[in-house]
Formats: C-alpha cells, structure tokens, sequence
C-alpha cells in the first residue's frame, strides 16, 4: 500500500500567488454558486416561482401608487383652480379691477382671463358640453377669471371675497364647492392608505415567502453546509456562494418580474394613451423601465439577503 | 525540522461537557502525543462522540479546558474554528463527502478550503496524490454513488489527510464496513500515525483494538474509567464489556 506522504513544492512568485487567490476566490464564489445554482435548480425553483410572482406584484403595485400619486397631485391642482365667472356685460373697468385685487393677493398665485369664445372652445374638448353648446344659438358659457389659489384651504375665502363683486355673475358667481374638495382628498387619502397597507402587506408576504422558500432550499444542503464547516471553509467561504446563489435567483426573478412589469405598462400605454395618461399619470416609457430595473435590484437583494439570513442558521456558533 | 517543545497535540483538563442535566463526559483530563494511535472505546452514550467533537470545536465544554495543538478550543471564538479545524482531520462514519463531487474534487475541497493560495491544478495533482496512496488512485473521476463504502472511507482518509493536520479523529470509521474493508482502514491510520500525526480512532470493534493493541481510552457513562497504554495489554476481557 502507498503511504501518505508530505508534498514539499516551491512557493509560487507573489504575482502568481496574488492570481491565484484571485482567481479561486471568484471562481469558488461565482463559479461554483453558479454550478452550485444549476445543480439544485429543482429545489430552489419554488423559491425563484414565488419571487417571481410576488416582485411582479410589487412592481405593478409600485407603478399603481406612482400613478395615483401624481393623480393626487393633479387633481390638487384641478381642485385649486377657482373660475370665477363674469357676468355677460359686465364692463371691462370693473373686470380689470377686480383682477387687479385678485392678482395684488398674496393668497393668489395668478390670474388668467378666459373669454366668453376661449370657454366655448375649452367646452368642446370635454365629452357631454358640446352638445350642450350646440343646443344653444348664443355661447352658453360665460368669461371667467381663472384663478390659482396657493393653498387650497384658501378656496372658501377668495370665492367669499369675489362673491359679491359688480363684474361677478350673481347666480353663479365661482366654480367653489365645498364638498367637492373634501370628497376628492377623502378619496385620494382613502386610496393612499389602501395602497400603502396593501404594499405593506405584499412586502411582508414578499420578504416571508421568499426567506422561507430559500430556506427550505438551503435546509436540503444542509449536510453540504456541515461537512463545509467540518472540513475548516471559514465562515466567508460556506456563505459566500449560497449568497452568490440567492443572488442569481433574485436576480432571475426580478428580471423576469422586471420585464413583465415594464411590458405590461407599455401594453398599456400603447393600448390607450389618452385614457392611460388621463388614469395613470406620469407613467412613461422612461418610468417603467426605472420600474423594471427598481424591481430587478429588490430580486437580487431580497435573493442575497434571504440566503444569508437562510444560511446563518445552518452556522456554527 | 524538530519542534522545539514537546508538547501533547490533544490536551483536556478537568473536561466536563452537560447537555442539561445530564453529563455526558464528566471531569476528563488526559493528553494524546504526537505520533499516537489511540482507541477511544465505550458503549453507547458513554461519551465518544462528545469527546470528539470537543477536540474540533463542533462543542465546547461546559467546564474545563480542551488545548488542540496548543489552541485553545474551549475559548475558541466561532469565527476561528476553521483555523482550527484545518489542524484537525475528521474521518465519520457516514464518509460525509460531498454528493455532487468526484473523489478527487472532494479530497482537494478539503485542501483548498483552507488554503486559497493553492491553485485548482495543483489541488488536483495532491489529490490525486493523496487517493494514490489510500489506494483510490483509478477512481478520482468517480462520484461517492459510484463508490463502496470502503472506498467512499478511503476518500474521507485522503481528504481527512491532505492538509497534512496535526490530529486525525475518527468516528466509528469501520462502522459501516465488512472486517477486511475495516483492516483497510485501520492500516490507512497507523499509516498516518506513523507520519508524526495523532490519531484518536473512537470505535466498537473490540476485534481492531485488541489486535493492535495500541493506547485505549475507555469512557462509561462520561467518565474515563480506564487508559491503557500500548503494548503488553494482555488480557483484555474488560474491554468486551465496555464497548458492547
């Protein structure tokens, strides 16, 4: 029988040593996880399954409360917009004074005079006021004086202020309405809550699913991990290319999640781009591909880091 | 090159280790020299595995001190138990190779592990080395599946033995294995043990330790009860006993 020996070899240069402890560290780490990952890909598909789904959520419900963010922020807009309707021949002086007062208000941030035709105009773009316009032989819609107010708090007070002014229509004298305002930001707020709670609740469900998925993964390996520790792999060594691996998995999953979120936008956006822009605001080519990558680097983040929490476990203290 | 002390490789003192309430090995002090061969025999539950896997940080004692080649491995913090472990071959009486591996890349993971300065081609070559001489030189490129239990043993040898550690432990190594396979085996350690490395072979098989009559720790119910030194042993009735 052969006997063991000791195996005396010369030290290798510095730069050639430097190579090596290189080039083994990348290659255990990204090579071997990547072998590793191709090895077990049938126990860690569930978890690359659930990843996928729940990103895929994520990103949309991501995009869904970008947009109703800059619904919220247009309609708040809309909601600050104080017409204030001139009455028909009502003289220019008193208009001009009155736009004077408006403008010199430090709660006003400008004034726009809209004219009888300018109205009319405006009308015909808004579906159902054409047909009323058309039923009429003059222009129904009366001038107004389009004013921003700064804060829409101040709403109650500038329509107040300009109620009783000679160049006002007296029966109509401003678009003010109370409730409409209250009834918007309730439903906004409303909406705002939900979609926090529900992207809470997908996050949690995200994070739990996917831990418990690589876990299990990891927790069929667990013997790989004991002999690793038994045979002296210090600590970097056994996690490393488990971490490496939840990476590739989340990065997979988020790419494929990424993909599928930024096609379903851009399905929707080329399906109908005026009802698209009128619902979901600001949401453009440019932003769902930023979604796309957004979910693409939560995959690999949540992968690595459920594996180095899923691994941990199987560490010796 | 000499050493420049002698001292033992393996050293407990005054060793207790409780899992709860109950004492597993109780106030164990004794020492291994370089170059011993050493049974660890006693029945079921006497304490065996415990002692082992104190020697390689798997457990620490609940009192006492455990010194492996001069480190102290009852302090030992988690983050330097490798250091420790590449001084500390470990040979199981399941193999433990890694499944999706071939032979050889399982004898030369145990060698770069610990050492990332070695290269892929040179790890290869020692652990082609390393399977030539438990025998195995023709089955590098065969997965553990493909192996006997014997030969999947000799594997664990070779890649217990590349490292060239100071102490080899084995649990049970013949555990698994027919007598002619296990005397394989056996003649693999004194091998090793004839190299200056410290071999604690804990085992059943009152057979291998009589024939070989070398140093024999006998553990009962956690306490060391009987070290009998190598040679002129004798009768060895005792022994029967203690390790049924």
């Amino acid at each position: 029988m052969a006997r063991l020996g000791i195996v005396v070899k010369d030290a290798l240069p510095r730069a050639a040593m430097a190579r090596t402890v290189v080039g083994n560290t990348f290659r255990y780490l990204f090579f071997g996880a990547a072998r590793n990952w191709f090895r077990n890909i049938g126990s860690i598909a569930p978890a690359l399954g659930s990843m996928t789904l729940l990103l895929l959520m994520a990103g949309v419900a991501g995009l869904t409360g970008f947009a109703i963010n800059n619904l919220e922020q247009v309609e708040s807009a809309q909601a600050s917009l104080l017409h204030v309707y001139i009455r028909d021949g009502a003289p220019s002086a008193d208009i001009s004074s009155l736009w004077d007062r408006l403008a010199a208000d430090p709660r006003v941030a400008n004034v726009v005079l809209v004219t009888k035709a300018e109205a009319l105009q405006r009308a015909q773009s808004i579906p159902g006021l054409p047909q009323i316009a058309s039923a009429s032989d003059s222009n129904p819609f009366p001038a107004s004086l389009d004013v921003q107010v700064k804060s829409i708090d101040d709403m109650a007070s500038i329509a107040a202020l300009v109620r009783t002014d000679t160049a006002v229509d007296p029966v109509n004298p401003s678009s003010y309405d109370k409730g409409a305002y209250q009834r918007i930001q309730t439903v906004i707020f409303g909406i705002a809550v939900a979609g926090l709670a529900f992207l809470a609740v997908l996050a949690f469900v995200a994070v739990t699913v996917t831990i418990n998925s690589v876990r299990a993964a990891i927790h069929s390996r667990r013997d790989e991990v004991t002999i690793m520790q038994l045979v002296g792999a210090p600590r970097w060594m056994v996690r490393g290319p488990f971490v490496v691996e939840g990476a590739i998995t989340g990065a997979l999953a988020g790419a494929a999640a990424g993909l599928a979120t930024f096609g379903l936008t851009m399905a929707g956006i080329s399906a109908g781009t005026d009802t698209f822009a009128r619902f979901a605001p600001g949401i453009t080519f440019s932003v769902a591909a930023i979604a796309g990558v957004i979910v693409l680097a939560t995959g690999v983040g949540l992968g690595s880091g459920s594996s180095l929490v899923s691994v941990r476990r199987h560490l010796e203290s | 090159m000499f050493p420049a002390v002698l001292r033992p490789i393996v050293e407990f003192k005054g060793v207790t280790r409780a899992y709860g309430s109950r004492l597993a090995l109780d106030d164990i002090s004794l020492s291994l020299e370089p170059g011993d061969l050493t049974f660890l025999v006693g029945p079921s539950g006497a304490g065996k595995t415990t002692f082992l896997k104190l020697i390689n940080r798997e457990l620490r004692p609940t009192k006492g001190e455990v010194w492996v080649d001069g480190v102290a491995a009852h302090s030992l913090k988690a983050s330097r138990v490798a250091d420790l472990r590449r001084r500390v071959g470990v040979v199981f009486q399941d193999y433990k190779l890694l499944p999706r591996l071939t032979a050889k890349e399982n004898v030369a993971f145990g060698l770069q592990v610990g050492d990332l300065r070695i290269s892929d081609a040179e790890a290869m070559d020692r652990a082609l080395d390393a399977l030539e001489a438990v025998g195995l030189g023709d089955r590098g490129s065969s997965f553990p599946n493909q192996l006997s239990g014997g030969q999947q043993q000799r594997v664990a040898v070779a890649r217990a033995m590349i490292t060239q550690p100071r102490v080899l432990i084995a649990d049970e190594p013949t555990g698994n294995l027919d007598m002619e396979t296990a005397w394989q085996i056996m003649a693999l350690l004194e091998n090793v043990a004839t190299f200056g490395t410290t071999v604690l072979v804990a085992t059943h098989n009152v057979e291998i330790v009589r024939r070989l009559q070398r140093r024999i720790l006998t553990l009962v119910e956690g306490r060391l009860v009987r070290d009998q030194p190598a040679g002129g042993i004798g009768r060895m009735e005792w022994l029967a006993s203690a390790s049924s």
